[in-house]
């Protein structure tokens, strides 16, 4: 699954520190979600979606491996 | 999220204080023989010639201490307990079941008599040891990655 939460974050200007207690979660999750290297929960997506004002769908997308 | 039947995060650093003590307990014991006095006492035997055997409590209070420090060092909450901690802490669990199995899969080929008994005993721990070796080394692990490429942002 593909993401593109660093550059909505770049956008806003928000670092994933604010954008992680925001959110209510580590750093290193908001790390891990932006390299792919951790998928996040319903929840967490929907939290995020929240955040940047966006559909779910803007940001993930699935990938032909998914 | 929610806790997960997670101890609060001092825990990690009261297991860490009381393995200490319990750790050199159980060593003096199973290398030295030592004993406390205090804790001689008369133990059922649960056989038919006699009812009561002398013996001595203090390899039972070192094996206590050693699991309770032990449960505390590997299931307190980290400072953020969030849902990517959480699926750490499940992976590395499975991890080390799969490793201690492994490990007592050699014991059991490899080791007989009186030092498979050994083997059992260390065995009690391993497990947890384990699992805390490997939980500690993924969430550094990470760290590290948080360090080299953001910067010190916290």
């Amino acid at each position: 699954m593909k993401n593109n939460i660093r550059v909505e974050r770049a956008l806003r200007n928000i670092t994933q520190a604010s954008l992680a207690e925001m959110i209510g979660v580590s750093r290193q999750t908001i790390n891990t979600i932006e390299s792919g290297r951790y998928v996040p929960s319903t929840v967490l997506a929907l939290k995020i979606s929240r955040i940047f004002e966006k559909p779910v769908n803007e940001l993930f997308e699935l990938e032909d491996t998914d | 999220m929610k806790a997960r039947l997670l101890f609060p995060h001092p825990y990690r650093m009261y297991g860490w204080i009381l393995l200490l003590p319990f750790l050199a307990l159980g060593i003096a014991h199973l290398y030295f023989e030592f004993n406390l006095d205090i804790l001689s006492v008369k133990l059922p035997t649960y056989t038919k010639d006699t009812f009561y055997n002398e013996g001595n409590l203090t390899d039972e209070l070192a094996a206590l201490g050693l699991i309770i420090s032990l449960l505390f060092i590997a299931f307190s909450k980290e400072k953020i307990e969030d849902e990517q901690i959480a699926k750490l802490r499940l992976d590395s669990l499975q991890w080390s079941v799969y490793f201690n199995y492994a490990v007592l899969v050699l014991a059991i080929i490899f080791i007989h008599g009186m030092a498979f008994l050994d083997a059992m005993v260390y065995n009690m721990f391993t497990l947890l040891i384990f699992f805390i070796i490997r939980f500690r080394w993924v969430v550094a692990k990470e760290n590290r990655l948080l360090i080299n490429q953001g910067g010190h942002e916290e």
